[in-house]
């Protein structure tokens, strides 16, 4: 595994430098839109592979010559990230900061989902037509690909330079960056502003994901998921903001990964990008370069999330929805119907565990699907290994989900805004990571086999009823009493943090010790119900979590309400059951979630029943 | 109807549900500077924003040389010969002087007589000379209220508005101050200032308004309200100024 001799190391350095290269396309574009819109645009990722796939068509449908197909790539990258500043974020300028980033991530998925409905999940390959020759340098090598990318990346970057220093439009990119007022006052057209650096940003990220594409020769739909994160992480290396930082950060980054790679092989590859994330935002949150250690600079201040007037079911209608659903099997007895409406009702933990973290105290995580996967393993490998019974099992997993799920967010308790959603999101990832390469205790990619079902006094509950009950029983108990703590004084002080986390400091609130408790709870409700998942399913993997299910589980609670408990149960009713009811083709599914998600933010931002 | 440049008719403006302005009104003649006076929250920073649309009235209008501002974004309201000091100066701290002075010709397209006004206003501040290739954000405070009043006059402005213009400097640097708007004023264009330091504002300007509230409680000429012994009390030290 550890190369001795100079050779390979030349070998990695100059792979580390390439892929650094593609970050630093990815990085350079998000640090100019965070420049001028304060936004750390999740649909990045999606914009390059949008990227790859015209390469692909460019390429193998109709034969174009390499130089067109990269003119054609950054031209059709440029016109969508103008459509994406002009559809999904211009219309949101005076909406709360939240929803804009929101937009993105609704975006991302409607473009991701896209993508797999026209070209389909598979791979496919980017063959390039570049000579095959390699110039041997010390006992390393360096290929026509590497040199092309190389190029690619310095062009593009004197490219954005001279356009930054010495063009008029360049100007105002950065008169509107450091002070969009001011700039507006000098007559700059800030929409301008802003659809101009989106298209250059796109048109970078797009010629990225080709460059990628023909690096590996393959593509598919989902490539955009993890390079977007790259991206996110390669331009706080270097300071949010900055666009030389994020080209620094980017070579960096690629370094890392490179060499860490030859030390502890591929599997391990993207959990080095989310620890030096996490490591980053923890001790030096504006980047490598900053002069001083200041905090970041916080775009998200002001209201949050949308305040509204959230609708109160009076006490005698909740007890009637609840003995309504309880009594609902008594009545209807297919066992399809009983098994969709217990798995929206496992989603509403879920859901009931990230409004109280999203909404109550408004920290966005968009890592939650990383607890359900704690708690589901953390029962099954208590039931399978450590021969814990399974009634036991379960509220032991939610134990160790709260535990672990506090301990991995707490470095990041002291971020604010979009700094914690991106935290939250790099944890949830290295979850799966952490499942996937530690095989002695969770059996790695093979997954957990043969998990023992519920079961009480040595009779399994696996028959049609209780597999509605239960979950169900265990979510009305969670929900009376995340209720009752959110009319307690608890819950005041949970939401005066999410207004003014500043002003509740000086009001003598604790806030790392406040913020715990949240996450301790929600910890504990969503480990609880991953750990009934995982007895329903009887088998579990990495993939069975994966980070699509956060985002549903954001789009559940923005559905109902931030905040809002009933909000939250209805939001999984609806996302998880009313599909299935209906039986929309399961490939739709996830576009239909985008899609709800982007007009819920644009129409109504408060959700159904109103944020608490 | 007096031949106002300028001219605010009985805007109504809000802060969400805070109401700001009381049907304000008020004018700027051609060629004059005119002043507004205020306590703090009397409503004079907001009235800047109203003039350059970042704020929209819920009712009223502004019009500027007969036409109305109505539905106008703030570049279009500059493009139509509104240039702007703002408070505190808002220079782009990590672009040059040089830069930061010609982003104020941004809605120019003749690159000849933007290079000739260049070097017309680095005459007037020929410190600025010295300094073209320093960021903005290293100046002193004198320095960038200097760079500010350039960008402003590089737009080629018929009225330029701003906002406590001597706020934050050292005396020595007031004076220049005033000397230099006087010497703007005198080129032709006319001026609207903000000022907290009535009797700064009121030795070079021909009018001013004294705004309480949201409402205009007193105006008229500057040297009739440097008489007013209501502005002496409130604005002026009272007694020990007299």
């Amino acid at each position: 595994m550890f190369p001795t001799t100079l050779g390979p190391w030349l070998d990695y350095t100059i792979n580390g430098l390439v892929i650094g290269n593609i970050y630093a396309l990815l990085a350079v574009g998000l640090a100019l839109i965070f420049g001028v819109s304060h936004l750390i645009n999740f649909a990045h990722g999606s914009v390059y592979m949008v990227g790859a796939y015209i390469g692909w068509l460019c390429v193998t449908k109709l034969a174009l010559p390499l130089p067109v197909t990269f003119v054609a790539v950054a031209a059709g990258c440029g016109l969508l990230g103008a459509v994406i500043e002009r559809v999904g974020l211009r219309p949101l300028r005076n909406a709360p900061r939240i929803a804009p980033l929101l937009a993105t991530i609704g975006l991302s998925v409607v473009l991701d989902q896209s993508a797999q409905l026209l070209f389909s999940p598979d791979p496919r390959a980017l063959p390039t037509q570049l000579p095959t020759w390699r110039i041997a340098i010390g006992g390393g090598s360096i290929g026509a690909l590497d040199l092309l990318i190389a190029g690619v990346g310095i062009g593009s970057a004197a490219l954005l330079y001279g356009f930054l220093r010495f063009t008029k439009l360049g100007w105002a990119v950065r008169a509107t960056a450091l002070d969009r007022d001011a700039a507006q006052q000098c007559g700059v057209d800030v929409d301008k502003v802003n659809r101009t650096v989106f298209a250059i940003a796109s048109a970078l990220g797009g010629v990225s994901g080709l460059l990628v594409g023909m690096y590996y020769n393959t593509i598919d739909p989902n490539m955009g998921f993890q390079a977007g994160l790259k991206g996110i992480v390669a331009q706080l290396i270097g300071g949010v903001g900055n666009v030389p930082g994020a080209i620094a950060g980017s070579l960096l980054l690629g370094l890392i990964e490179s060499y860490g790679i030859a030390l502890f092989g591929t599997s391990y590859r993207n959990l080095f990008a989310f620890v030096a994330l996490i490591l980053i935002l923890v001790l030096r949150p504006n980047g490598l370069f900053a002069r001083a250690r200041r905090l970041p600079p916080e775009p998200l201040t002001g209201t949050f999330i949308a305040p509204s007037r959230p609708l109160v079911l009076p006490k005698w209608a909740v007890w009637a929805l609840a003995a309504a659903a309880l009594a609902l099997p008594l009545v209807v007895q297919q066992p399809y119907l009983l098994q969709t409406l217990g798995n929206a009702w496992l989603y509403a933990l879920l859901a009931l565990s990230l409004t109280l973290v999203a909404g109550t105290v408004g920290q966005v995580s968009l890592g939650h699907a990383g607890l359900l996967a704690i708690g589901a393993y953390a029962s099954s490998l208590l039931a399978l290994d450590a021969g814990v019974p399974v009634l036991l099992a379960v509220p032991l997993a939610g134990l160790v989900a709260a535990a672990l799920g506090t301990a991995l967010v707490y470095p990041s308790f002291r971020l604010r805004g979009h700094y914690v959603s991106i935290a939250t999101l790099a944890v949830g990832e290295i979850v799966t990571l952490v499942i996937l390469n530690w095989e002695s205790l969770t059996r790695g990619p093979i997954g957990v086999t043969g998990i023992p079902p519920l079961s009480v006094a040595g009779k399994p509950l696996v028959s049609g009823q209780w597999v509605y009950w239960v979950p169900l029983a265990v979510l009305l108990a969670f929900a009376a009493l995340q209720s009752r703590l959110l009319n307690s004084h608890l819950g005041r002080t949970l939401r005066a943090i999410r207004e003014d986390d500043v002003a509740a400091r000086s009001y003598g609130v604790d806030l790392n010790r406040y913020k715990g408790l949240a996450f301790a709870v929600a910890g504990f409700i969503a480990g609880v119900g991953g750990a009934l998942m995982a007895h329903f399913y009887s088998y579990i993997n990495h993939e069975t979590f994966p980070a699509p299910v956060s985002m549903l589980a954001l789009t559940m609670v923005i559905l109902g309400g931030l905040g809002n408990v009933a909000g939250a149960v209805l939001g999984a009713a609806v996302l998880v059951g009313l599909p299935e009811l209906f039986r929309a083709a399961a490939e739709y599914r996830m576009l239909i979630y985008g899609v709800v998600l982007l007009l819920l933010i644009r129409f109504r931002p408060q959700g159904l029943l109103g944020t608490v | 109807m007096t031949d106002a440049l300028l001219r605010l008719d009985r805007v109504n403006s809000f802060y969400g549900p805070v109401q700001v302005h009381f049907d304000l009104s008020l004018e700027v003649p051609r060629g004059q500077i005119v002043c507004l006076l205020g306590g703090n929250a009397s409503g004079k920073s907001t009235t800047m924003k109203i003039i350059l649309g970042l704020l929209k009235p819920r009712s009223g209008q502004v019009v500027f040389d007969g036409q109305p501002l109505t539905g106008l974004t703030t570049p279009q309201i500059v493009r139509r010969g509104i240039g702007s000091v703002p408070e505190s100066r808002r220079l782009f701290g990590t672009m040059t002087v040089r830069e930061n002075v010609l982003m104020g010709a941004y809605t120019r397209s003749d690159a000849h007589t933007v290079a000739e006004d260049y070097d017309g206003v680095l005459d007037l501040f020929p410190r600025l000379r010295e300094r073209h290739a320093q960021q903005a954000g290293t100046l002193s405070g004198g320095e960038q209220q200097m760079v500010a009043m350039a960008r402003a006059l590089m737009g080629r402005p018929r009225l330029i508005v701003m906002d406590e213009p001597t706020m934050g400097l050292s005396p020595l640097h007031v004076d220049r101050v005033l000397e230099m708007i006087q010497t703007i004023n005198r080129q032709g264009v006319s001026i609207f200032m903000v000022e907290q330091n009535a009797s700064l504002a009121l030795q070079i300007a021909h009018r001013g308004y004294v705004l309480q509230t949201g409402r205009i409680v007193l105006s008229g000429p500057a040297a009739d309200l440097a008489r007013d012994p209501q502005i002496r009390d409130a604005y002026l030290g009272g007694a020990q100024a007299a």
